[in-house]
């Protein structure tokens, strides 16, 4: 059963279901999108359940010669990093259509657009053919695009317009790359080109060729991310989308290019990874501090969390190019809490454009006492994106730092300055808009629905159950990354550090941070 | 093969035929359009046919060479030649024309009984087109660009009571006439420098480079370099487009389609034929001059489009980038033929398709065609906003779609022959192109209550529109049945 094949192609059938809908039945699209967006999660879930830890590293691979002499194949597999992946993505759309209840100009359009979008972020996630992944990678961006200009608030054409611009100028590299790297993967098989990425694992590439590469490849990641100085395009596009736009491309979309860096970066270049890799952290942390900065600042509640994605996904880059295994843990799993954390956090935002369709802090003001519900759900969000222990921000960020620490201890410790900063951003925002007087303008305003509460407790629930018990993310996640870091070993003299002491008291390395970190 | 020695010329007989029956019925049956559409309609699938009838007989009895006839040394050559290359030529003319054909019924309605004029154009232009893929002779590839290109000087200037017509086909007719002239003298010169004008058989082109040295150089690339600009300016590869654009403007909108596409598929299929059939062993001489006109080609037809407020210049300017993608196929030599043949099969129908779509908005015989004027089309009628997204996307290079196909095949064919920097900017530009692109999707599905009464779509223009579409869409995600086809496709 190719079940890889059977999750992209669900959503986009559903797509095709949605748009056959009868035009005079209007109010069978919402039940049916939701009906059909949960399908892909289901198959995600089977996935979960019958991926092997103890077995090989991908799993449930399937194969299919699209072009035998440009070697392109319909090639897809799950390793413990797109595991998570796909998870998270089926997850978060039927979460981000279900928070659409609100959308009533050309729904049928809107749910269309979404479920196509969620097919083609689950290709990015699986695909191994490096054609077939830059395929799903740069078409993600016309159901974006359509989403933010038509559905997005005021300056809607801007945005999208610079979402597109940015992304796909980073791509065009990225497709040079890859032909590039092609044709040179195809010499070592004799046929015209090969985008395997077996095949191109069994490249060998020169140093010189590694650096270009690994810039056109990084160039395209970086702009997704975004890493700083690429990151001008987020604030706008987050701004401006509507809320399940919102959500995905925080909680989905940025992770495609961590994902990429992850996965075709490092395996790909691991001399210019080794090279280069001070270079992204510095950007990583940079990011870091500069995003938590800006989002301080900002007067609009929707921007200050976009700003804050900019300082989270620094963390992910960071824990990426310290390149050690707790750090690669560490990012993986912050990837997830990320989408997590901050859809949740895009998701209350939008309940309450919802209600007042005003986004500026100042509009705001003891909200608490209105919607005392709302408010303990944004608390808990809050407290979460900010890494508060026992909770999922917790795990991934002192992953990070404690791993990070061991290869870039100076680094390590700027970057933590950066989760001190994400309290005051997290806290003060919430201050201003939940407590003090009453603001008039939000007088009266009603508390979340059963609807809207059922929306948010996936998330809260998965935020703490990670939070507290993130063993079997983690075990799945360990061996992906660290058949990563044994490749760059392998073919650079680079060595991982890595914790013997604690291996030499008998304590496995992750259980002793999480420990630590809830005493 | 003895059973059809008549094969090799059938999709040109068929096609003539076709249009003297088309002005035989119009005479006898004057004003009953009803009698003579279906002929023509009928000319250009029974020739699709006769295509696929050549491309069966190739695969199986072999490709050949014909009607060479006795005499004076340069006429003991043959004329016609049947090999996969025409046969492909012959089924993608002859579907894209049926596809153009449909496309101007309400062009047709428009212009009355001059409509059998126009259809018995079509019909030999596309005759013409043909001729210039399947000739091994230098002399019959300008008698089919002739033939074509003075077909559709006089439908560029068709409806003549529309302002911008007349400029059209005067610009068409003294800029095309010039480029015909420019070509024929370069066939002369290369006849100068290699004493043939036949690129196979006995004493051919071929034959000379493989047996001979080439005693006078100049003459030999001034030939080379006047047949290259001549084509390229059918073709319109920049720095030879400047006609493009006023000519696509002024032109009626329901025949566009298939001046554009025509021209493409015929002229880079004599192209690939003269440069990579008989002068492939001089590649190192031609191919450089070829790479730095498919770079201009692709940046000034970007950079332009960007700029144009009418989506007819826009799709001219779009074409000249095109034309662009097209030419990195040749520059990589023989391996490019298949990207080069997916890209032009694919293209012809995403063009006639993407005119067809103006054509309905702005009017079949219109001319000028702000792209202003495609506001609020999703609620006009949101199935041709929907098809006209697809084709735009696939014209873009947005994968799924087979312009994305198109352009990896040839990036990938221009990056093995080591032109890496046309891959950089070949991606540049399509990033670019982008824009404009989608600012026709957008504006498609921008609100604007000005424009609320719904657009009618003639049964004819809308299957056109729907081939074009699922032509883009299915050659997207499934490539390979088309891949195989285009594959095999090679010159003799």
């Amino acid at each position: 059963m190719p079940y890889l094949t059977l999750l992209i192609a669900l959503p986009f059938i559903g797509a095709a279901v949605v748009a056959l809908l009868p035009r005079s039945r209007p109010e069978t699209v919402f039940p049916v999108a939701l009906g059909v967006s949960v399908a892909p999660l289901a198959v995600s879930i089977y996935l979960l359940a019958e991926y092997q830890i103890d077995e090989s590293l991908f799993q449930f691979f399937e194969y299919f010669v699209i072009s035998e002499r440009f070697g392109v194949a319909w090639e897809l597999a799950v390793d413990g990093i797109s595991l998570f992946m796909i998870l998270l993505t089926t997850l978060l759309f039927p979460i981000a259509i279900a928070a659409s209840r609100s959308v009533s100009d050309r729904l049928k359009t809107y749910m269309v657009l979404m479920l196509i979008l969620e097919g083609a972020v689950l290709g990015v996630f699986l695909a191994l053919d490096l054609i077939v992944f830059f395929a799903f990678f740069e078409i993600v961006l016309i159901p974006m695009y359509l989403l933010i200009s038509m559905w997005g608030s005021d300056r809607r054409a801007y945005a999208a317009l610079k979402f597109v611009l940015f992304t796909a100028v980073g791509s065009a590299f990225l497709l040079v790359g890859i032909i590039v790297l092609g044709v040179m993967a195809g010499d070592t098989v004799g046929t015209l080109s090969s985008f395997d990425w077996r095949v191109m694992l069994g490249t060998d590439i020169s140093d010189t060729a590694q650096l270009w590469l690994f810039i056109a490849f990084g160039l395209a990641f970086a702009i997704k991310v975004p890493l700083f100085p690429f990151h001008t395009w987020l604030p706008d596009a987050h701004t401006e989308a509507p809320t399940a736009g919102s959500v995905i491309l925080a909680g989905v979309l940025l992770k495609m290019g961590t994902y990429g860096l992850l996965r075709f970066n490092l395996t790909l270049f691991p001399d210019a990874s080794v090279d280069l890799a001070p270079i992204l952290a510095v950007l990583g942390v940079i990011g870091i501090i500069y995003g938590a900065a800006a989002a301080i600042v900002q007067p609009d509640i929707k921007r200050l969390v976009a700003y804050s994605s900019v300082s989270h996904m620094g963390f992910i880059v960071l824990g990426t190019f310290a390149l050690t295994s707790q750090a690669l843990q560490g990012s993986v799993f912050q990837m997830i809490s990320h989408g997590l954390t901050t859809g949740a956090l895009f998701l209350l935002i939008g309940m309450i454009y919802d209600r007042t369709h005003t986004r500026a802090i100042a509009d705001y003001g003891g909200l608490a006492k209105v919607m005392p519900v709302y408010a303990g759900i944004f608390l808990f969000s809050a407290f979460a994106s900010a890494g508060l222990p026992a909770l999922s921000g917790f795990v991934g960020e002192f992953t990070i730092l404690v791993g990070s620490y061991l290869t870039l201890p100076v680094l390590s410790i700027i970057a933590g300055a950066g989760v001190i900063l994400a309290a005051v951003y997290l806290l003060w925002a919430y201050e201003r808009v939940f407590t003090g007087p009453v603001n008039p303008k939000v007088e009266g305003l009603r508390d979340l629905g059963f609807r809207e509460i059922a929306i948010m407790v996936p998330l809260v629930v998965l935020i703490i159950g990670l939070g507290i018990y993130p063993k079997p993310a983690m075990d799945r996640i360990q061996p992906a990354v660290e058949s990563i870091l044994d490749r760059i070993e392998a073919t650079t003299d680079y060595e991982v550090p890595d914790f013997g002491r604690f291996d030499d008291i008998g304590h496995d390395a992750e259980s002793g941070h999480q420990e630590g970190g809830e005493g | 093969m003895q059973s059809a020695a008549w094969l090799p010329v059938a999709f040109e007989v068929t096609l003539l035929g076709g249009a003297l029956a088309v002005l035989l019925v119009a005479v006898v049956a004057e004003r009953n359009r009803s009698l003579w559409g279906p002929v023509a309609g009928l000319a250009f699938a029974v020739a699709a046919v006769m295509g696929l009838w050549q491309w069966v007989e190739v695969e199986s009895g072999g490709a050949g060479l014909f009607f060479s006839s006795d005499g004076l040394a340069f006429t003991r050559s043959p004329m016609v030649v049947m090999d996969s290359f025409s046969a492909l030529a012959a089924m993608i003319l002859g579907s894209v024309g049926f596809v153009a054909f449909l496309a101007s019924w309400d062009l047709q309605v428009k212009l009355g009984k001059r409509a059998a004029e126009f259809s018995a154009l079509l019909l030999l232009a596309v005759a013409g087109l043909h001729m210039m893929a399947a000739t091994p002779n230098l002399v019959v590839i300008f008698i089919g660009l002739e033939t074509a290109s003075i077909a559709f000087y006089v439908i560029a200037g068709f409806t003549r009571k529309v302002r911008g017509s007349d400029e059209s086909a005067l610009k068409y007719f003294l800029l095309g006439s010039l480029a015909s002239s420019l070509f024929l003298y370069g066939v002369a010169l290369t006849f100068a420098a290699t004493g043939s004008l036949t690129i196979y058989g006995g004493n051919s082109i071929r034959d000379f480079f493989s047996s001979q040295v080439v005693t006078e150089p100049g003459i030999l690339l001034a030939g080379l370099a006047l047949m290259l600009v001549g084509l390229m300016f059918k073709v319109s590869a920049a720095p030879f487009h400047q006609w493009a654009p006023d000519v696509y403007q002024g032109a009626p909108s329901a025949a566009v389609g298939m001046m554009a596409a025509g021209v493409k598929v015929a002229g880079f299929a004599a192209l690939a034929r003269i440069f990579l059939g008989g002068m492939i062993s001089q590649i190192d001489s031609w191919a450089p001059v070829v790479a730095v006109i498919a770079a201009i080609s692709m940046v000034l037809g970007t950079v332009m489009a960007l700029v144009q407020d009418d989506i007819k210049r826009m799709l001219a300017y779009s074409g000249v980038a095109h034309a662009g993608y097209l030419l990195t196929t040749i520059v990589a030599g023989v391996p490019g033929l298949e990207a080069m043949w997916f890209y032009l099969a694919t293209y012809a129908f995403m063009i006639v398709g993407a005119f067809a779509v103006v054509s309905v908005v702005g009017g079949p015989g219109a001319a000028a065609t702000p792209i202003a004027s495609f506001k609020n089309l999703a609620s006009r009628s949101p199935e041709t906003a929907w098809l006209m997204a697809i084709i735009m996307l696939g014209m873009s290079g947005m994968p799924f779609f087979a312009g994305f196909v198109g352009k990896v095949l040839a990036f990938v064919t221009v990056g093995e022959a080591g032109y890496l920097w046309l891959v950089v900017i070949g991606t540049l530009t399509t990033v670019v192109g982008l824009v404009f692109y989608l600012r026709v999707v957008a504006t498609m599905f921008a609100k604007d209550d000005d424009v609320q009464e719904p657009l009618v779509v003639s049964v004819n223009t809308r299957f056109a529109v729907i081939i074009a579409a699922v032509v883009t869409f299915v050659f997207g995600v499934v490539p390979w049945p088309l891949l195989d086809v285009v594959r095999s496709a090679l010159p003799l």
